[in-house]
């Protein structure tokens, strides 16, 4: 199998709203697959078309090759903005539609509901559980099948602190197992911490991909200060390592030269006899990333 | 055709509204497929005089006789069947099931199928009832007794089911297109019960209808159609010559209604978005 997924040219309106605008994505196995963009930027019809609900008005798609579409739908665990569940069965009647759909048997209905600490509420009606568990259960109907592929949107909506942090941990656990992922959000952070790659939607037009190593790459921001700024920049001027060097409010940004770190400022102002009240190290965030890719765009 | 049909089955096996319905269907069903003799009683009471004979010694429960009979009055609560099939649809679409279902690897075809699949085994159970009503009553009250005369004309329980299957399609095809189960039950409801009655009404009697191509015209619409599969045979008991036969024109134009319901609901489930 050579890709997971392929998109061509996929495009869809909604009257003269154009939602998706000639989208081309190669979805790779193994890759964790982020997909950012603001409110509506049309991440989730991406996904709804992807996933047969919505109909593409241009373009196409494959999954694994050639397999046809409800085939492949049966290996892909999806979870589709709100969590979709008949309120008047329990967690278990529900999860047993989902194995009926997917051919995957019922014997791990249990094993997802412990996994998403659902398992003493199995017997209870879905209506009767708040939003996070609602949005818990989606993700264990997901997993049910045990599936090479899950797509999720959004999938710590709702959570609480605690919640995000399991599925976070899920999603790493299940990426770990060689999975393939693919994830729209518009939590950076979230992004930056699970994702291997990452594409940007703006407006329904995909304006940028990368890896997510890539974006964040190295970067040489330290911020210090001391005591006597005035005499900490002239001694500056003579490191080796030094790009540039700006004042900004009390401290001063070190730009430094590939190779240099924290660790030889500090050398280099302790030799100097400086003592450095702060010593930070700014690393790139794809928050950053993101504005800075939004802005290019505007 | 199984699978998609156990799918039903598990959305509706823990949903109490659908027993609860289905119950009340069953209840009316024997209830109106039993009351002949009660309407008889009616009739007595109200005077009426069939060339002096006692209208509750009319044998209406007679084989064969009492096959038109019956599935001729079970035709009247069949709107309880469209009701369920209304609640089925409309909850798959305001709580999006429908879209999880096909997200979840069912294909649109096999959605539509789960859903024909159910109307057939409603349909099939509501005929099942009329038929054990009918050899009950008839067992009780039958005048004719063999088994010749038991399995005649039982071609009415056939175009009974066919009848319920193309009703609630139509039930099916109308809460696709109307979302809000409320309004969809109204419209149904008011379109059977009145909108196209009054019309065919007036299309076959009005002064400047009546001798015109209305009267056949009205014979081709939805309920009309239907309603003429199974003719009004309570006139046989006034010497009045009536249509005991199934009217081959009538299942022609129903199952070209029932074609097109069917090729609606394609269309509009590959058409539209799923929300």
């Amino acid at each position: 199998m050579n890709k997971i997924l392929e998109i061509k040219d996929l495009s869809k309106n909604f009257g003269k709203i154009k939602a998706v605008q000639n989208l081309n994505l190669s979805i790779m196995p193994g890759q964790v697959f982020g997909i950012l963009g603001p409110n509506g930027s049309g991440k989730t019809t991406t996904l709804g078309m992807i996933l047969d609900v919505v109909t593409p008005s241009k373009g196409n798609f494959q999954w694994f090759d050639e397999m046809p579409n409800v085939e492949a739908r049966k290996k892909i665990g999806a979870i589709l903005e709100n969590p979709c569940f008949l309120p008047y069965l329990t967690a278990v009647q529900n999860l047993k539609i989902v194995a009926h759909i997917k051919k995957s048997g019922e014997n791990r209905i249990d094993t997802v509901l412990k996994q998403l600490s659902l398992i003493d509420r199995k017997n209870d009606k879905f209506k009767t559980y708040s939003l996070g568990m609602k949005q818990r259960l989606s993700i264990g109907a997901a997993l049910l099948s045990d599936p090479p592929v899950l797509i999720l949107d959004e999938p710590t909506n709702g959570l609480d602190p605690q919640g995000i942090a399991k599925v976070r941990k899920l999603i790493a656990e299940i990426a770990a197992q060689g999975k393939t992922i693919i994830m729209a959000s518009h939590l950076l952070d979230e992004v930056q911490k699970v994702c291997t790659h990452f594409c940007v939607l703006k407006q329904g037009v995909k304006i940028h991909e990368s890896a997510v190593s890539n974006a964040l790459g190295e970067i040489n921001l330290v911020e210090i200060d001391s005591n006597d700024n005035q005499t900490l920049k002239s001694k500056l001027k003579n490191f080796k390592g030094i790009e540039s060097i700006k004042p900004n409010g009390n401290s001063l940004y070190l730009s430094l030269k590939d190779g240099f770190k924290a660790k030889d400022v500090n050398e280099f102002c302790f030799k100097q006899k400086i003592v450095l009240k702060k010593l930070l190290t700014h690393t790139n965030s794809l928050e950053k990333e993101f504005l800075k890719i939004l802005k290019e765009h505007d | 055709m199984i699978r998609a049909l156990k799918l039903e089955w598990l959305k509706v096996k823990n949903y109490r509204v659908f027993w609860i319905l289905m119950v009340m269907y069953l209840v009316a069903l024997l209830i109106i497929a039993s009351a002949g003799g009660l309407f008889l009683e009616w009739l007595k009471y109200q005077g009426a005089d069939f060339n002096g004979i006692d209208p509750t010694i009319l044998p209406i429960f007679d084989f064969p006789d009492i096959w038109q009979n019956i599935t001729y009055l079970s035709t009247f609560v069949k709107i309880f069947l469209a009701f369920i099939v209304i609640i089925s649809v409309n909850n798959d679409q305001s709580y999006s099931i429908s879209r999880q279902n096909i997200i979840d690897g069912f294909s649109k075809n096999e959605y539509i199928a789960s859903k024909m699949m159910m109307i057939f085994a409603i349909a099939l159970l509501s005929t099942l009832f009329v038929f054990l009503a009918g050899l009950i009553n008839g067992s009780i009250y039958s005048h004719v007794w063999s088994i010749s005369v038991i399995f005649d004309e039982l071609e009415f329980l056939a175009v009974y089911l066919y009848e319920i299957i193309v009703y609630c399609s139509l039930a099916f095809l109308l809460s696709l297109i109307i979302k809000k189960a409320g309004f969809v039950i109204v419209a149904l409801l008011l379109y059977t019960m009145m909108f196209e009655p009054i019309a065919v009404a007036i299309f076959e009697n009005a002064p400047y209808f009546r001798d015109g191509i209305m009267p056949e015209l009205a014979q081709y619409f939805p309920i009309k159609s239907l309603n003429n599969l199974i003719k009004v045979p309570f006139g046989r008991y006034l010497f009045i010559e009536i249509e005991d036969n199934v009217s081959i024109k009538a299942i022609a134009i129903t199952f070209g209604w029932f074609v097109f319901y069917l090729s609606s609901i394609v269309y509009i489930l590959y058409k539209r978005d799923l929300k």
